[in-house]
């Protein structure tokens, strides 16, 4: 799978209050992609992200999920690809509190009743490190493990490309790199093309391709 | 489908409140229905219960003056007991019972007594040849401790010794609560010499009721009712207040769905973050929709299954008569809590609609950012 952004720019608000977070950027990303967007805190790094990952449309230009015009296909259609293709890893994790670790790693698998999706779950889980923590809660597991169970939920479906925005940006260092190790193996292991969102240099450090954003722009 | 379910688990207090507030709504409606339901049987048990084709009542107000009969109330107005000879002579009459009804005291407590001749077991089946001693209602014979073969003293304006020929077997209804006596006997307890609170009135030919009313209806100081005249015009009565608790229960159910709504917007607010990440995974607008949806409509069925078993409960406390002294046990059929769930999916469903409606055109960054 391959997403183009083409001359996308992206505006906030209306009028004289208008503000572009993202001018004029151009850029593809595919499996096989490791890519780190680099940039100070609201520099539009992370609306690059959402654009590419199709949680936000472009104010101008085009977004191409296999050359097909991403504005040409329906919110149904860029949800079900959502769901099958790509990935999502949030700095807060988005985890569901109510819910178990194996039930937050079910969830997307849920929604796309995917074959055998318990055995899946289970798979991801273990592959992060967390066979053993299966029916924890959230509230009862750190910051590292919550971010690992997040990580679980966004490869469990084994999608082709996976987005990271700030993954280890409420962790601490040695929390942060296990979280970043797993990202890697899943790039060197499977292929998966990976896009992380940091402001933290030794993230970058480790991409096969660095962008950098400033202002909006990419540099 | 668990997914719903967590959901609900996670604010407890107001899943309770929510579920109260729909439980409240369709426990009225179903205490509606079943009392409604008891009474339009228990009217239909007494009225059918007189056994008579044709009624014949003092001059006055039909209604009171039948209520007054089942009751054993005092009817104020007699018809003179000669009237029975030219009734009897009538055309197509072929039987026709006096009765006289009253209150006196039997072994000093107050209980409806009804006076009335042998030709009774010719519509009441009590399994007597005679009515020479007193016949007592299950009701009565339990409270005042009697049995066949006790002595009952029965007094008012006279006094009189009368034996207890036969306890009737419980039925339900207003015969319970009588002791029936000869007539002459309730006629000189009540002091009331050659006047019948009424006549009830069998005909040989069932299909000429209405011209043989006609005739007996020229008769002097009294007046032919058929029973389901008066049976039409009491359901007629419950039936109008009824409806009036139907709208009162009604409010109660749109409050019910406010509530439910209001709860649900509230959710759905609290719940942007959630929706976002759903939305992100890959969750479409009607996937989300369905899940507001369904999370709705089973804390409403979970209340409505409350409300049916609170309704229950209710409707068993209720009093068991009307203010009219009808007996009206409350009549349960199992369509009432198919009805009442059915209500309360109702609730669920529409007072859903609007917020799962907002939930789902929520821009999926838009609701990650939220938090």
């Amino acid at each position: 799978m391959k997403i183009e952004c083409r001359n996308v720019s992206k505006a906030y608000g209306r009028g004289q209050g208008r503000f572009w977070a993202l001018r004029d950027a151009t850029l593809t990303v595919a499996k096989g992609t490791h890519l780190a967007i680099v940039g100070p805190s609201g520099s539009g790094k992370s609306t690059l992200l959402h654009l590419l990952g199709c949680l936000d449309v472009p104010t101008e230009g085009e977004v191409l999920l296999d050359g097909v015009s991403r504005a040409s296909l329906s919110d149904r259609q860029v949800s079900l690809v959502r769901r099958a293709r790509m990935g999502f890893v949030f700095q807060q994790y988005y985890l569901n509190e109510a819910m178990t670790a194996l039930q937050n790693v079910l969830l997307p698998l849920e929604l796309g009743r995917v074959a055998d999706r318990r055995k899946k779950a289970i798979a991801a889980l273990s592959w992060v490190g967390l066979e053993s923590k299966l029916g924890s809660l959230p509230g009862e597991m750190s910051g590292g493990e919550q971010q690992r169970v997040a990580i679980a939920r966004a490869v469990a479906h084994e999608p082709e490309l996976v987005f990271a925005d700030e993954p280890t940006g409420n962790l601490d260092s040695e929390n942060g790199n296990k979280a970043l190790e797993v990202l890697q193996a899943l790039h060197d292991e499977r292929g998966t093309g990976l896009v992380l969102v940091t402001h933290d240099d030794r993230v970058a450090a480790r991409a096969m391709q660095t962008l950098r954003v400033r202002d909006g722009r990419l540099t | 489908m668990w997914i719903v379910f967590t959901n609900a688990r996670k604010r407890k207090a107001r899943l309770v409140m929510t579920v109260a507030g729909i439980a409240i709504g369709v426990a009225t409606l179903f205490a509606l229905l079943a009392s409604s339901a008891g009474i339009q049987r228990g009217l239909e048990r007494e009225i059918g219960g007189l056994g008579a084709h044709i009624l014949l009542l003092p001059v006055g107000c039909p209604y009171t003056l039948t209520l007054a009969l089942m009751q054993g109330a005092d009817t104020l107005d007699y018809i003179p007991q000669d009237r029975l000879t030219d009734v009897r002579a009538a055309h197509n009459v072929r039987l026709a019972v006096p009765v006289v009804v009253g209150r006196v005291r039997v072994d000093d407590e107050m209980t409806p007594i009804y006076g009335t001749t042998d030709e009774i077991l010719q519509l009441k089946r009590w399994g007597i040849a005679h009515l020479d001693g007193a016949v007592v209602g299950s009701d009565v014979a339990s409270r005042l401790g009697l049995t066949a073969g006790s002595r009952i003293t029965l007094s008012f304006y006279a006094q009189h010794e009368v034996d207890v020929i036969r306890i009737l077997p419980r039925t339900g209804g207003r015969d319970d609560t009588f002791v029936f006596v000869p007539l002459e006997v309730a006629q000189n307890v009540l002091a009331l010499t050659d006047e019948l609170s009424a006549v009830l009135v069998q005909t040989e030919n069932v299909e000429r009721v209405a011209q043989t009313r006609q005739t007996l209806g020229r008769l002097a100081n009294l007046q032919a009712v058929p029973p389901s005249e008066v049976f039409d015009m009491l359901v007629g009565l419950f039936g109008s207040m009824a409806s009036t608790l139907m709208l009162i229960t009604g409010v109660a159910i749109v409050v019910g769905v406010l509530t439910t709504m209001n709860t649900m917007t509230m959710a759905v607010y609290e719940r942007k973050a959630e929706i976002g990440l759903l939305r992100a995974v890959g969750a479409t607008r009607g996937d989300v929709f369905r899940l507001f949806v369904v999370e709705s409509l089973w804390v409403s069925l979970v209340a409505g299954v409350l409300g049916v078993g609170v309704g229950y409960v209710v409707t068993q406390l209720l009093p068991r008569t009307t203010g009219f002294g009808l007996a009206a046990a409350p009549h349960f059929s199992p369509s009432y809590i198919g009805i009442c769930l059915l209500v309360a999916a109702g609730v669920g469903t529409v007072a859903a609609v609007y917020p799962a409606l907002m939930a789902a055109r929520m821009e999926p960054i838009k609701a990650l950012r939220a938090l």
